[in-house]
């Protein structure tokens, strides 16, 4: 085959739609227009099973697949000979397709309609360009290659956690140009992704959740495979899905909504990428846009590549605050208390925290919170270790792959959004200090 | 004999495919490039580029099953035309215009919808000279429109 797949997979994101011929045992040949076509690898691509029509009678009944492609860069054709291996009606490639046909869905007028049955996994017997005139592929925006070394670049001399993600999103902004962004981490004991860090947003959402599963970014985190949709579709916009998910699910109660997620209102183009390290999700990353199909496949490739060196990273800086813990420092002497007293108020519930009746977290950041508060009251400790927090009792970690550090940066980005006179600050590996400048009054119940 | 509708319909800014197959049942396509119907309305004319139909051609040559698709971008309708006894003949000059006026009501349908004209005149691009004219008479005709009455017999 001298054509490969992977040099013309524009021509599959179905702005001009393909077409497809097959024949019946008759030998009467039939044609159909395409919703989808998924590059899988040079060799398959899937199409999208809607309807039970006659091409998939002919298709099940062993005939041959001619596929006709047209880049709508280029407006070259393409003709694909293929033949069909099986149907996959549920995992990662159906759950691809199923959200990117509700975006092609919704672009054509045929929400309700299309309706994704199955993904047909074909192999690709030979690729033939037609004879005619062609245009210059529009020139780059962006040279991925080139993104991509310095970016992971850039990952590798972050000293912390904190620094890794901040410089992750600031990579993402500077050297691939992407102006909307979100960082969520995994909190695999509830099921959930808590947003830890964003860009191109009025708030940073920081602390907002998604349930895994839900939307955009819970398919991409459940199925561990980057989701790209190229069209604004209510199907996956995030928001509504979310809350049909928590209802479905009964456990609205458990999911952070007192902080909304950050998003573009009317997102035409979304693309979630999966952080995954050693077989573990870590978080998901999170980009959009206004236009239609503002990404594509190269996109989703980079990504995917500097996803994959940022989760080893992530993995290497969660485990080293784990396992070391640099030498205590001096408390530093402590600054004196000035100015009105700040109520804290917490409930065990939920472990819920509230700083002067405004709402500040809950779950493990506000257990860990209140405990450091309470420290800070009882006898002025300031300087704690992660290690002290894994075997506090009042904390009630859920387990070895409970993302502390990530917890620990969540805590410390509210409090600093916050600004309301409490502050962490990394003291050394596995260390962090407590800082309170104003008269603490705690309040349970 | 076709709906006059369905006559109407297929010489709008339709997008025209055909399809064939070869003995070994394997298929083959290609786009066309307007159509016309004889004066007595049997026969549907399509016009093709030779250069990208070698294995079309070939095909209605061995055994004249032909399946033919009409699709207005805009609605999403589509018909589905078939016939048994397509033969490829000379293009005769005479329809030039028509071949010419197919691309230029395409082009009012697709352009507003966001296809750049460029790339679409690049995809109907043609030379006279490499035109050539299937010809069939439409034995069944289908509604191909997305949902669940798609692939219907058309009355």
């Amino acid at each position: 085959m001298g054509l490969r797949l992977d040099t013309i997979r524009e021509c599959l994101e179905g702005v001009i739609p393909g077409q497809i011929a097959t024949c019946d045992s008759e030998g009467i040949p039939n044609l159909a227009f395409l919703s989808q076509v998924q590059f899988i690898d040079n060799l398959h691509v899937a199409l999208s099973y809607q309807f039970f029509n006659r091409t998939r009678q002919n298709v099940l009944a062993g005939s041959a697949v001619c596929l006709l492609l047209t880049s709508h860069l280029t407006g070259t054709q393409y003709r694909l000979t293929l033949a069909y291996l099986r149907t996959e009606t549920a995992g990662p490639l159906f759950e691809q397709m199923k959200a990117k046909l509700a975006g092609i869905a919704s672009h054509e007028g045929m929400s309700g309609v299309f309706h994704l049955r199955g993904s047909d996994v074909y192999r690709v017997l030979d690729i033939e360009q037609l004879p005619g005139p062609a245009l210059p592929l529009p020139a780059p925006t962006v040279n991925y290659l080139t993104a991509l070394r310095r970016a992971t670049g850039r990952l590798t001399a972050c000293a912390s956690l904190a620094g890794l993600l901040e410089t992750a999103l600031d990579c993402l902004g500077e050297e691939f140009a992407i102006e909307h962004v979100m960082l969520l981490m995994h909190d695999e004991g509830r099921g959930r992704l808590f947003t830890l860090a964003s860009r191109g947003y009025p708030e940073s959402g920081i602390g907002s959740e998604i349930p895994v599963g839900a939307g955009v970014i819970g398919i991409c985190a459940r199925e561990r495979i980057p989701i790209r949709i190229g069209f604004m579709t209510s199907e996956y916009g995030y928001g509504r899905s979310i809350r049909r998910s928590v209802e479905a699910d009964g456990q609205g109660d458990g999911l952070e909504t007192a902080i909304p997620l950050p998003g573009l209102p009317e997102a035409g183009s979304q693309m979630a990428i999966p952080i995954v390290a050693f077989e573990r999700l870590l978080g998901v990353l999170y980009v959009e846009n206004v236009a239609d199909l503002h990404f594509g496949y190269d996109d989703e490739d980079a990504l995917v590549a500097f996803a994959a060196q940022l989760g080893l990273a992530m993995h290497h800086h969660q485990q080293a605050e784990e396992q070391a813990e640099d030498a205590p420092i001096t408390d530093s002497p402590a600054v004196p208390l000035a100015g009105p007293p700040l109520l804290v108020r917490y409930f065990a519930a939920n472990d819920s925290i509230f700083l002067d009746d405004d709402y500040l977290i809950k779950g493990v950041a506000g257990a860990i919170l209140w405990t450091l508060l309470s420290d800070f009251v009882e006898r002025r400790r300031t300087s704690f270790t992660n290690k002290g927090l894994r075997v506090d009792p009042r904390i009630r970690l859920p387990g070895v792959s409970d993302n502390l550090e990530a917890r620990l940066v969540l805590l410390q980005r509210r409090l600093d959004e916050r600004a309301a006179g409490i502050r962490l600050a990394k003291t050394g590996r596995g260390r962090f200090s407590l800082a309170v400048n104003r008269p603490l009054e705690l309040v349970s119940g | 004999m076709l709906d006059p509708e369905i006559v109407a319909f297929i010489q709008t800014g339709v997008s025209i495919s055909l399809a064939a197959r070869g003995p070994d049942r394997l298929p083959s396509m290609s786009r066309g490039l307007g159509c016309k119907l004889s004066p007595d309305g049997r026969l549907l004319h399509v016009f093709l580029r030779r250069s990208q139909s070698s294995a079309l051609i070939d095909n209605i040559g061995d055994n004249g099953q032909v399946a033919n698709v009409f699709s207005l971008p805009s609605s999403n309708r589509t018909v589905q035309l078939k016939g048994n006894d397509a033969r490829v003949v000379r293009f005769d000059p005479a329809d030039g215009p028509i071949v010419d006026r197919h691309i230029a009501d395409f082009l009012r349908e697709v352009v507003p919808l966001g296809t750049p004209e460029a790339v679409v005149r690049t995809i109907l691009a043609y030379e006279p000279d490499d035109l050539v004219t299937v010809v069939y008479s439409p034995a069944a005709a289908f509604s191909q429109t997305p949902g669940p009455k798609a692939g219907k017999p058309l009355d």
